[in-house]
């Protein structure tokens, strides 16, 4: 299919969920969805005759930063900043990235196994680097970090700066 | 070794370690008595933290951290990595740098495919097929070594170009090894397609048709084996893609037969696509420049790997360090059609139909068999392999 059609057909299925949406390139949709719409927005694109395939799922830290006006020296805000899943799916060379946003003390959003079986392994890799709960995930055993990694420690965070004691491994 | 084939429930751990070959993974396969019936994985033993890396270093410091994360695959990750830095940039290699990125992608892909081709051979049982894809894959490991000066992480690629040029005189060379392999290419798939022994360990065995495949999400030549027709080079052409066109390979088959008949027969594409370029090499530039900060902004930037598509997430915050680099290999779209695929397939076919997927992890030395209720044994990979050679023969 034709990239600009495959694009009008991901919005058109999609529509009832958009809260905003963008063309950041010319192959590309981004759609901000809310996060209980989740579910329900990923089976719009996979019914009838599945919109391409889920390609990935990243996961971002948008931490928010405040800058020391004498020594201009970068710091973390702990009042702002969010973190963001992107699932991005292909068809052809068309890309639609739907986009939720998770604040960071309640991030929890619906896992979408039951839809799509091989999510899983996205899905533990992002609550495991990004501290990112999946409500309803099959599996939530250790894929990336070793076994003796610490909870609570989210190495992808802008916060995470290294672990101490490091050294005894 | 006294294997216990009363139909009890096993669980069959394999992995995570093995220091011959790639990568580590773990792997649990429940058999009853000689059926598989479920399987699961544990990734992550050699989990470098690279993604959190990059944000800690410049743009042009990431390039060679990225052309690190697969040493069979190199160059596609050091290309991908380019082209979205590139395209945040707001910049275009010239012309030959960009078919000079497609020619060292495809001598890579026949590089990884004969080598792919040498290991599933080798889990089969098959060594002599092993041992002269082996001895034919130093062909373009030479060849790779002379234009580039090394046999792995070439670093071809810089931001804006390319650092290497391709002399007549390599040109030539490059002619003769592509002579030299596509005539030994042709035995290879006179071998997978008629030889009774080897057809008795692939046909039929881990069928995954294209429905299937579609819904499992698989990808590259894995995909391409289930009838889909699913290539980046082909979908969204980068690079040379677009002056110097690729033909997909696919076969409605599904089954291990199929994968490596798509994977010989894509070498032959890429044989004919090195030529190609040699050729109608475009003359000119070989870089552009590209400023230190990258301006602010998100690109997806995809590429076709020897396994499949492999897609990079790039963040610039518009300074000299990147903001987020996420990296999805391909290995990991294909995991899940093993896990389903063994589902149903002897204990024997196991080593087949993981090595099927040329998965970037690894063979593994150490298996225990572990009956849940009364005893334990240990096996390791090669003792895996041999019980599987046994059993078919």
């Amino acid at each position: 299919m034709d990239t600009e059609k495959a694009l009008q057909l991901a919005e058109s299925r999609l529509k009832d969920f958009i809260v905003s949406a963008n063309r950041p390139e010319e192959n590309r949709l981004d759609v901000v969805i809310n996060r209980k719409d989740l579910k329900a927005a990923v089976s719009a694109l996979l019914e009838e005759k599945q919109w391409g395939y889920l390609s990935a799922i990243t996961g971002l830290d948008n931490a928010a930063w405040k800058v020391d006006e004498t020594s201009k020296e970068r710091s973390l805000d702990p009042d702002g900043g969010s973190l963001e899943l992107l699932y991005q799916f292909c068809y052809g060379a068309a890309v639609t990235t739907l986009r939720v946003s998770l604040p960071y003390d309640d991030a929890k959003v619906d896992s979408i196994c039951d839809l799509i079986s091989s999510v899983t392994l996205y899905e533990r890799e992002a609550a495991e680097l990004l501290g990112i709960e999946f409500i309803g995930a099959p599996n939530t055993d250790r894929l990336v970090l070793p076994d003796n990694w610490p909870d609570g420690v989210y190495p992808l965070r802008k916060s995470f700066t290294g672990l101490e004691n490091t050294a005894k491994g | 070794m006294d294997f216990n084939t009363a139909p009890e429930k096993f669980i069959v751990p394999i992995g995570p370690q093995h220091p011959a070959l790639k990568e580590p993974g773990h792997f649990e396969f429940t058999v009853e008595g000689e059926i598989v019936t479920n399987a699961t994985a544990r990734l992550g033993f050699v989990h470098r933290g690279m993604e959190k890396g990059a944000e800690e270093r410049t743009w042009i410091q990431d390039l060679y951290l990225m052309e690190r994360v697969c040493g069979i695959c190199s160059h596609v990750h050091a290309l991908a990595f380019s082209l979205g830095a590139e395209k945040l940039a707001g910049v275009q290699a010239p012309p030959r740098a960009q078919a000079i990125r497609e020619m060292v992608a495809e001598l890579e892909r026949i590089h990884s495919h004969l080598l792919w081709l040498g290991v599933a051979a080798h889990e089969g049982g098959f060594d002599t097929l092993f041992m002269y894809s082996w001895r034919d894959r130093e062909t373009v490991m030479d060849l790779l070594e002379t234009i580039s000066g090394n046999r792995v992480n070439y670093s071809v690629n810089v931001l804006g170009g390319v650092k290497i040029d391709i002399s007549d005189q390599q040109a030539d060379e490059i002619r003769k090894g592509m002579d030299f392999l596509e005539e030994r290419t042709k035995h290879y798939l006179k071998v997978v397609t008629e030889d009774e022994t080897f057809l008795g360990r692939t046909r039929n065995i881990g069928v995954m048709d294209s429905e299937l495949a579609v819904k499992l999400g698989a990808i590259g030549p894995t995909a391409r084996a289930s009838g889909l027709k699913r290539d980046v080079r082909y979908d969204a052409p980068y690079a040379g893609y677009g002056d110097f066109p690729v033909k997909v390979i696919t076969n409605k088959k599904g089954d291990l037969e199929a994968r490596f008949v798509v994977r010989i027969e894509e070498l032959f594409e890429s044989y004919r696509l090195v030529r190609e370029i040699l050729d109608k090499m475009p003359a000119g530039d070989l870089t552009v420049k590209v400023p230190r900060r990258i301006p602010e902004g998100e690109v997806i930037s995809r590429v076709e790997a020897p396994r499949g598509e492999l897609l990079y997430f790039m963040k610039s915050n518009g300074s000299d360090k990147p903001e987020r680099i996420k990296v999805r290999t391909p290995s990991l779209c294909n995991w899940a059609s093993v896990l389903v695929t063994a589902i149903g397939h002897n204990l024997a076919d196991m080593p087949m139909i993981l090595a099927g997927i040329d998965p970037c992890f690894s063979c593994n030395d150490r298996i225990v068999t572990v009956n849940r209720n009364v005893d334990s044994s240990q096996m390791d990979w090669e003792d895996l392999r041999r019980y599987g050679i046994e059993y078919y023969k």
